[in-house]
């Protein structure tokens, strides 16, 4: 449905994305994963038709974004990181603004609002005022927004920055079910957890290049470590930590705080800890992880992803 | 104490806006209104220079030696007319009068009858007509030369201009011409005593004054400049706050939003052109029905030609606010940037004050504001009855079509240069 190939954009000098490619098909739930400024927004412009890439190509559903650019923006909805909703207008009359911009039947659109609002359930608050809404209910809007025209992909760019446990958990409910009904989702994300759960293929992005993809089970056994044990510590410092490292070779430092990539945290932890007391290290807080996202992305970058 | 002092200094110096409108702002209003009201760059002898267009259709020696008389003081500089033209032009407000000299100048000149001297004028001028009169009347009062100690100083004063304009050469001719025109004059009235009685110092200074130009309609010119130059200056202000909603848009995010639509960046600029259009007009429109509601404003005999006015002008004013905003970086970028241009084009164009006040120098420089152009169009319309055919009206509208034009492309240019590709 979607083919990203070897994309290219500089701003002042600066590459911000270094040859990128990624392949979504039909009905797939891909998530573009990475920390913030890694190139996911400009890759999602890009694909929105709004911005130029300086070299490389993109299709959707065969379409060129750049020569058949009006065909493509009919295609894709795009929820982008902005609530980007005129706060003076109730819900129902932004809903009707920006589904008139896709030239829908009127009596059409109205069906569909009410569709729309009813499944993010805001279908008795569709006429107050968005400026009277909660953060979590204008996200709601924002999405339902570019569901109106019946879009073949939707692009969803940090959809949940922002939100309330409750919404978030709605939307990911919603977004799920337009999944399950077959529609094609690009989701960008810095927030493990929601790659977790929705996506089913990844692609981590970082300095605007694709550093690993595929489908989730199988980057986390790219991993060759099973576990994380994150120790934090009062009195760390250069020579500690280069102690430490002679004996596990993965381990990670993060201002205060050290990542030891285990296999086995139960046989490591006692190690570690017994380490820490030879070298009078004051321990403030121990926290055990199994293998996930965050893990991957830190094996392969020597980061957190919310750095 | 000192603490909050500079930080409030530091807060303040920081805030370009509040440097624009507290030191650059007052100090170009104060220059333009020292231009109109304070004499300030009237110090060359050309700037004080009246313009006064003078039909002579007498065409004696006695009234081409008063013409010349006339172009000799410094407040006057003569400019011969003829007279169906001079009239068009005090009718389409291009001139404010003319000074004619009638048959039989020289003969009432002679006998010391009354001089069948006329001046036609617009009555919206009459502050300018008063000034004129006082140069003319004390002037024209010498003609008779009983008084006869004034006429070396005329002499002295008309050769002298004379001399800064023409050859050395001409010196003695001049001298020779003026001898022999007041030796005529002076035989003229030694032949006829009687008359040489009648002669007063002002008897014969009277000026036949013929309003060309007056409202058929009981309209104002003050009503016509006050409605016209608010409604103009305010409507400045109120299409930048529509036009400014393209940097608010920028900045919530709707619109790039507007830009993943299937509507072409284009298209998202010429719509909000026409909403501040429409604003425009209905704004401009309340306006006048308020004034003829509130004020008397006589405005029914003048619907079409006032509406093609208001279309001119809601075009030109939108197309301004729309311009700014594309210029600007931010709303209060546009604030600044607007209320400083709107001030000084309302200040120069006529809004705040009648233009007649300004040197000549400034009146000149008033072209480049669409305030002027609307100012002129509304004295057209409620002031010298142009119709809406009249070539100098559809002229004025033309104008405020092409200023709207030429903002309108700016903008366009603009908005896909700061706005369009920043957003992306």
């Amino acid at each position: 449905m979607i083919s990203v190939q070897n994309l290219r954009k500089e701003y002042n000098g600066k590459e911000v994305l270094k040859g990128v490619s990624f392949e979504i098909k039909e009905g797939e739930f891909f998530g573009l994963l990475g920390p913030n400024g890694a190139g996911k927004t400009t890759t999602i412009s890009i694909l929105s038709t709004i911005l130029s890439p300086d070299s490389g190509s993109v299709t959707i559903a065969g379409l060129d974004v750049r020569k058949q650019a009006q065909k493509c923006k009919s295609l894709i909805g795009i929820v982008p990181q902005e609530i980007a909703l005129y706060k003076e207008m109730s819900a129902f009359d932004n809903l009707m603004f920006w589904g008139s911009l896709y030239n829908l039947n009127r009596n059409t659109l109205k069906t569909k609002i009410f569709e729309t609002l009813h499944l993010f359930g805001l279908a008795d608050r569709m006429h107050d005022n968005i400026k009277e809404y909660s953060g979590g209910m204008m996200r709601r809007v924002n999405i339902a927004s570019a569901l109106l025209h019946n879009p073949k992909v939707l692009i969803m760019d940090e959809p949940t920055v922002g939100v309330d446990p409750q919404s978030r958990n709605l939307i990911f409910e919603v977004v799920e079910k337009l999944h399950h009904e077959g529609l094609t989702i690009l989701y960008t994300t810095h927030y493990m957890e929601e790659a977790e759960r929705l996506c089913e293929r990844l692609a981590i992005i970082d300095n605007g290049e694709i550093i690993t993809q595929g489908v989730k089970e199988e980057l986390k056994k790219s991993v060759p470590m099973n576990e994380l044990i994150k120790i934090s510590i009062n009195n760390l410092n250069n020579e500690v930590f280069e102690k430490l490292a002679s004996y596990w070779p993965h381990l990670k430092q993060e201002e205060e705080t050290l990542l030891f990539s285990v296999n086995d945290s139960q046989k490591e932890l006692a190690k570690v800890i017994s380490k820490c007391n030879e070298l009078n290290l004051e321990v403030k807080q121990i926290d055990i992880q199994k293998i996930n996202l965050e893990m991957v992305f830190l094996h392969l970058t020597g980061k957190q992803l919310r750095d | 104490m000192m603490k909050i002092v500079l930080k409030d200094l530091k807060l303040f110096f920081k805030d370009r806006k509040a440097l624009l409108l507290t030191f650059l702002l007052p100090l170009v209003l104060a220059t333009l209104f020292a231009f109109a009201f304070g004499g300030v760059g009237r110090n060359t002898n050309a700037d004080k220079e009246y313009d006064l267009p003078v039909c002579d259709l007498d065409s004696s020696a006695a009234s081409k030696m008063t013409i010349l008389v006339l172009d000799s003081l410094k407040t006057l500089h003569i400019v011969p007319v003829q007279l169906s033209h001079a009239q068009n032009d005090i009718k389409k407000g291009n001139i404010d009068c003319v000074l004619i000299l009638h048959k039989g100048f020289s003969d009432s000149l002679n006998i010391g009858n009354p001089l069948p001297v006329e001046l036609q004028y617009d009555e919206s001028k009459e502050m300018q007509i008063g000034m004129l009169q006082q140069s003319l009347i004390p002037t024209l009062s010498m003609l008779p030369y009983k008084n006869t100690e004034h006429i070396p100083i005329m002499m002295k004063n008309m050769f002298g201009k004379m001399m800064g304009k023409r050859h050395n050469e001409t010196e003695g001719k001049v001298n020779q011409q003026f001898d022999e025109l007041y030796q005529s004059i002076g035989e003229g009235i030694e032949a006829n005593p009687n008359a040489n009685q009648n002669i007063g110092f002002s008897m014969n200074a009277q000026i036949t004054m013929t309003k060309l130009v007056s409202s058929v309609d009981d309209n104002t010119p003050g009503l016509v400049q006050a409605i016209g130059g608010v409604a103009v200056m305010m409507l400045l202000f109120s299409v930048t706050g529509v036009g400014t909603g393209l940097l608010d848009e920028k900045q919530e995010g709707t619109l790039k939003k507007l830009l993943y639509s299937p509507i072409r960046p284009n298209q998202i600029l010429f719509g909000k052109m026409l909403s501040a259009n429409m604003i425009s007009i209905a704004q401009l429109t309340v306006m006048f029905c308020y004034a003829s509601f509130a004020f008397g404003l006589k405005i029914s005999n003048h619907w079409p030609s006032l509406l093609l006015m208001i279309i001119g002008t809601a075009f030109a004013c939108s197309a301004f606010g729309v311009f700014v905003a594309s210029i600007a970086q931010s709303r209060q970028q546009a604030q600044s940037l607007s209320t400083l241009i709107i001030l000084i084009v309302s200040a120069i164009g006529g809004s705040m004050i009648p233009i007649f006040f300004m040197p000549a120098i400034m009146q000149k420089i008033a072209v480049i504001s669409p305030n002027y152009w609307a100012m002129q169009g509304f004295f057209d319309i409620f002031w010298r009855n142009l119709y809406i055919t009249d070539s100098t009206f559809l002229t004025r509208v033309a104008v405020l079509l092409f200023i709207g034009i030429v903002l309108n492309l700016i903008a366009l240019y603009f908005f896909k240069k700061n706005i369009v590709e920043h957003v992306s």
